[in-house]
């Protein structure tokens, strides 16, 4: 996860507040977190060299594939639940972002933006787009469910979804001008604090 | 490695959940590495059901090795050179401590049934009596698996400032109502027996080994999975040179037959009915009218919850409730289900995922 976006989740976790990160890799994050902003972290993952690096970090992981398991945790009474840049990766999107706000007071979630006009150039030329957070050829890519910037934000009004929060960062992975003013062409990421109404 | 054996007595007594109370008793214990200055390396080891005090290293006389042998020693997942690990057979049982074959002091006879039922929490206490004789002011971490992953949960909750961190293997909070039920039948395959005259065997000198025998049968198909067993045996037949038994057509019967024998050898009927009903009897919420989470808010230490996808007898999702009751009360825990080619037992053995985690979780801060 860039920088960027690292400092963008911590600036908008409260501090001591209940965490869990949905795909939380190597637990980085969490533990970042727990050292800066004295939370109770868990984490969930599926990749098991990932969980292996969250245990010699000391960080609290579960080993579940995240379309199959949100809604267990759904009586932990969490302050903040994240999901950085899965979402799309997700079976179904919508419902997991619904169960994600029944566990949880606000979520955060990253999305990469295929309105992203590098997308769109690569898209005119015939081609699948391939930029620095869509890597992956579309034969390997683990992407389900791309999505633009207004696709989002539309979904997030048909589910009555309330964004507290929105910031864009340009594919160097920051804030810009251009990203900030025109996120659907020029966001090659979307950074959100969502919360139910 | 070195192992060094010494049986503890305990003048204190014990006062014991049934309300009865034990004015002394022994505690046999095995210990692997050194305990280091600050004593705060010591790893307390809970042992399974038919378990002992044995877990590591050879024994002086026949050579055997210690039940968790694969996963204790010098650079294995608990390293004997960086831990001073500490295993001690469970009151009741039949290795050393007191239990049905020890002599009750007020008839100068062996207890036999008579030895007063203990229940997973009484163990928990006679180790915290083992843990202050030892000079430890907290466990590293205590951890063992199946009803000693239960014994290693309750150090958590009865003693959560002496203990840092848990390790519950192949476990559950409770016995299921199907664990209870296959205790029973392998309990009245020893009560049914005729030697065991009502649990009076050892006056007459005798021993119900054909009741240990069929109960421990029993033991071991659950202990293992469907899927195992046609792995491992199929439909294979038996040759006839090795057969146990005359009556013995397929390999599976007579592997059955060989644990059920060993087992006989070796147990004791008293001890057999009394571990299972400490095992049955176990609930981590009973104190609470059935609540594990407001149990559970006690627990300070640091949990690692490993279930295997082949243990039918504690199946993943009693580790994931575990898991679940933790994270709903705040406790740090982690939990990870690996694949087992070996059923309940997995957790005796050194997968290579197991080790890694074991490792992780002992070396984190």
């Amino acid at each position: 996860m860039n920088t960027s976006l690292t400092h963008i989740i911590k600036e908008w976790v409260p501090e001591k507040s209940k965490v869990i990160d949905f795909g939380c890799g190597d637990g980085s994050l969490l533990k970042d977190l727990i050292d800066q902003k004295n939370i109770r972290g868990y984490g969930v993952e599926i990749d098991h060299n990932k969980i292996q690096e969250c245990i010699d970090k000391g960080i609290s992981v579960v080993e579940k594939d995240i379309d199959e398991g949100i809604q267990d945790f759904e009586t932990c009474n969490f302050d903040v639940a994240i999901m950085a840049s899965s979402i799309q990766c997700l079976k179904e999107p919508h419902l997991a972002l619904r169960k994600m706000l029944n566990l949880s007071k606000q979520c955060i979630v990253t999305l990469p933006n295929l309105g992203f006009w590098k997308c769109r150039l690569d898209l005119v030329q015939g081609r699948m787009p391939v930029t620095p957070n869509l890597p992956s050829s579309w034969y390997e890519t683990k992407n389900l469910h791309l999505c633009t910037i207004k696709d989002f934000e539309t979904l997030c009004v048909e589910e009555g979804f309330v964004i507290n929060e929105r910031l864009f960062l340009n594919d160097k992975g920051v804030k810009s001008f251009a990203a900030s003013t025109f996120p659907n062409t020029f966001a090659s990421e979307g950074v959100y604090l969502l919360a139910k109404k | 490695m070195k192992t060094k054996t010494e049986l503890i007595k305990f003048n204190q007594g014990l006062d014991l959940e049934s309300g009865e109370r034990l004015d002394t008793f022994d505690l046999i214990v095995e210990t692997y590495g050194q305990l280091n200055t600050d004593k705060d390396n010591g790893i307390l080891i809970c042992h399974a059901f038919s378990g002992n005090h044995h877990a590591a290293g050879k024994t002086a006389d026949g050579g055997v090795l210690g039940w968790w042998d694969e996963i204790i020693g010098p650079g294995k997942a608990i390293d004997t050179d960086k831990f001073f690990v500490v295993c001690s057979n469970n009151l009741g049982g039949c290795s050393g401590s007191s239990g049905p074959l020890s002599t009750n002091p007020e008839t100068g006879e062996s207890y036999g049934k008579d030895f007063p039922s203990v229940s997973v929490t009484d163990w928990v206490n006679s180790q915290k009596l083992l843990t202050d004789h030892l000079g430890i002011a907290k466990w590293h971490m205590v951890v063992g698996g199946s009803l000693g992953g239960m014994q290693a949960l309750q150090w958590s909750i009865s003693y959560p400032n002496k203990v840092k961190k848990v390790g519950i293997f192949a476990t559950a909070t409770k016995s299921s109502t199907q664990n209870i039920a296959m205790n029973e039948v392998g309990r009245e395959a020893i009560r049914k027996d005729k030697n065991f005259m009502g649990g009076d065997y050892l006056k007459h000198s005798i021993k119900p080994k054909n009741g240990l025998k069929a109960a421990r049968m029993l033991g071991h198909i659950t202990y293992s999975s469907e899927e195992i067993m046609d792995q491992k045996f199929g439909r294979k037949f038996q040759d006839i040179k090795s057969k146990i038994e005359g009556t013995v057509d397929y390999e599976v019967e007579n592997y059955l037959q060989y644990k059920g024998e060993k087992f006989s050898d070796t147990f004791d009927a008293n001890s057999y009915i009394l571990m299972t009903k400490a095992m049955d009897g176990y609930d981590a919420s009973y104190s609470s009218n059935g609540s594990l989470e407001s149990v559970m808010k006690k627990i300070q230490a640091k949990l690692l919850v490993v279930g295997f996808d082949s243990d039918w007898l504690y199946p993943p999702k009693r580790s994931k409730e575990i898991q679940l009751a933790a994270m709903n009360v705040d406790i740090e825990c982690s939990c990870v289900i690996l694949k087992g080619d070996q059923g309940h037992d997995s957790f005796l053995f050194a997968s290579e995922r197991f080790v890694n985690i074991i490792k992780g979780f002992l070396n984190s801060k």
